[in-house]
């Protein structure tokens, strides 16, 4: 870490990216895109007794101009027209007044504060405040630089990696939406310093379409695109295979010196936008691999957002509590806490789920189930075997990159 | 779409007295396939890489009377199918798979103007799939009758989504089936919205009931 000093210690465990304007928006009354799923987790983390006052951080504002790294002049003016009320015919062109974006006044606001809110998250660590941090608000992953699309306006998780390589250093962005991060991929998809790795819905059946494997990405940033699409349907175990397969090579192979991680809760079976069919033991696992290699690799330093989740009262809050749990150690109580599950039953519109994972009765096998892993395993296989030597050669590289650092920092020791 | 949607240009094409070695050479370096033969601006045959590769081999089609050093014109084909810009590329691709080669020439008022190869019609067919615009997919078998698809096209412009491609994939007397790709993330509930309207979709697939909220 260049600016903040590694060997201090940080104030806080983790921190908790928070306030009430991130869970008091919507795209429009009954879109699937709830952002109330925010206040849910708080709420289920602190009366838990998992999240410390102490923890919780309130955005600091962008930077004047720092939507602008990422966003074209043109659709930053058009979001900006239509937040003030006006409805241009060509909004279109920018993927706004569409059914997936719909516009609304205030909309500039609402987004740019989550912008903030992961850009905060990510400034916390950099500055040696805390090594984890989490702000489920942010992970809109599908804004593009000239178009909104998919839900997303605007690109929280490429500003925040931005501010990373500001500093010089290494980002690993691992998606693990049911979704395929297309954004984000494409903001970096020729960079050096920047690892993106999108674990996601086969872009055959799903939106947005794209992810294949063959995406790797090109020139400098070759072999530093990972997509790992997997077919309807894929559980628990053919999940975490695939992840185990290529991930942990993928990031150790690359050495990031922090990790962004986009853990939309979508994956999981009862999502209603999505065809995988993950269970909360399933996400659970997958957040825990996560920290483990934050650990093994970024001396803890990782960032976790939200993404898609659309079952936004019964699943989203669970999944994000295994998030938070996975980041500071402290385990989500098998029962749930009943305030909690009172307090919300009325916004859910009926019960919320009793226990933190799911039953087994919850999930009937699929019929597909051995096709699906047979899919799956082998097109993880593939995959890593075409990245192999693309690895190797990175690995080499860093090798001696760093070999010349080491004789360039003893020469100035030494006149 | 026609030919001169998807063919390639600038066509690289050479001389038919380019020695076969050379053109050998240029062909791996440019990794091309196929050049068409030009005399003085005239169309007078086309080499491919197939043909290139029997020279001094033992391939049954081998000519033992050609070199390496020897003008390409002696191994060229002077029989050469060509298309037109404005042709469409279903008829295009028809001629190309019935005379069984790889590339055909694009002519217009006699001059050559591009190529347009089998790499080409399989770019169109990802194109026209429409991956590459965010969508998602869905599946709808319609009845084969007028109107049908006009109907469910209507229908998704009424709930705002944007189709970015129709793609026929089977045709039977009484069905049509079709793969759309229409631009929204939330292609699940836009087919239980159809089913309502009394569509039949094929994908996504209805969600089995879930288990739901668990009882107090």
């Amino acid at each position: 870490m260049s600016d903040a000093d590694p060997s201090a210690e940080p104030t806080l465990d983790a921190a908790f990216v928070y306030a009430p304007e991130l869970a008091s928006w919507t795209l429009s009354p009954d879109h699937p895109f709830k952002p109330v799923r925010l206040a849910l987790v708080k709420d289920l983390l602190e009366t838990a007794g998992l999240l410390h006052a102490d923890e919780v951080v309130a955005p600091t504002p962008l930077r004047p101009g720092e939507l602008g790294r990422v966003h074209d002049a043109a659709y930053l003016e058009m979001v900006a027209r239509v937040s003030r009320g006006e409805r241009p015919e060509e909004a279109y062109r920018f993927g706004l007044g569409t059914a997936d974006t719909p516009v609304v006044d205030g909309l500039h606001q609402s987004v740019e504060a989550v912008c903030a809110a992961t850009v905060t998250a990510m400034q916390l660590v950099l500055d040696g405040r805390t090594r984890r941090a989490a702000t489920f608000a942010g992970g809109l992953h599908h804004a593009m630089p000239d178009r909104a699309s998919g839900f997303c306006v605007y690109d929280d998780l490429a500003l925040a990696i931005l501010r990373a390589t500001d500093r010089g250093l290494r980002v690993a962005y691992l998606d693990l939406d049911a979704h395929h991060g297309d954004g984000v991929q494409q903001v970096f998809y020729d960079r050096a310093d920047v690892l993106t790795i999108s674990l996601h819905e086969s872009g055959r059946y799903l939106f947005p379409g794209t992810g294949h494997s063959y995406e790797l990405g090109t020139g400098e940033g070759r072999g530093l695109s990972v997509n790992l699409p997997l077919e309807p349907f894929t559980e628990d175990d053919s999940y975490l295979d695939a992840f185990d397969e290529v991930v942990p090579r993928a990031l150790r192979a690359f050495g990031p010196d922090l990790l962004l991680v986009q853990a939309g809760a979508d994956p999981h079976r009862d999502d209603p936008l999505a065809d995988l069919s993950l269970t909360l033991r399933g996400l659970r696992d997958l957040y825990r691999r996560v920290a483990a290699l934050a650990d093994e690799l970024t001396g803890g330093r990782w960032i976790v957002t939200g993404g898609g989740g659309y079952e936004a009262f019964s699943v989203a809050p669970r999944a994000w509590a295994q998030a938070w749990s996975a980041m500071t150690g402290r385990e989500v109580p098998d029962r749930l806490p009943d305030a909690w599950r009172h307090r919300w039953r009325e916004a859910a519109g009926g019960p919320l789920p009793e226990r933190a994972l799911d039953g087994p009765d919850d999930h009937p096998q699929q019929p597909r189930r051995q096709q699906v892993e047979e899919h799956n395993a082998a097109v993880a296989k593939r995959l890593s075997a075409v990245l192999e030597p693309i690895w190797r050669d990175h690995a080499t590289m860093r090798a001696s990159a760093a070999t010349r650092a080491g004789a360039a920092t003893r020469r100035e020791g030494t006149s | 779409m026609l030919v001169r949607d998807i063919m390639t240009r600038p066509v690289v094409a050479i001389g038919p007295d380019e020695p076969i070695g050379d053109v050998t050479a240029l062909m791996a370096q440019r990794r091309l396939r196929h050049f068409p033969v030009l005399d003085e601006g005239r169309l007078v045959g086309i080499v491919s890489d197939r043909d290139l590769r029997t020279v001094g081999s033992r391939h049954p089609k081998a000519r033992p009377d050609v070199g390496v050093s020897d003008p390409v014109r002696a191994l060229m084909t002077t029989l050469v199918w060509t298309a037109h810009p404005l042709d469409p590329i279903d008829e295009a691709a028809s001629v190309l798979r019935h005379h069984a080669i790889g590339a055909m020439p694009v002519m217009e008022s006699g001059d050559l103007v591009g190529i347009v190869t089998a790499s080409d019609f399989l770019d169109a067919l990802v194109e026209m799939t429409g991956v590459g615009r965010a969508s998602t997919r869905l599946e709808v078998e319609l009845p084969n009758r007028p109107g049908a698809l006009a109907g469910l096209l209507d229908r998704l412009a009424a709930r705002g989504a944007n189709v970015a491609s129709v793609l026929t994939t089977r045709s039977e007397p009484d069905v049509v089936a079709f793969v759309l790709r229409v631009g929204t993330m939330d292609g699940r509930g836009l087919a239980r919205w159809l089913r309502e309207e009394g569509y039949e979709i094929g994908w996504p697939l209805e969600r089995e009931p879930s288990s739901g909220p668990e009882p107090t």
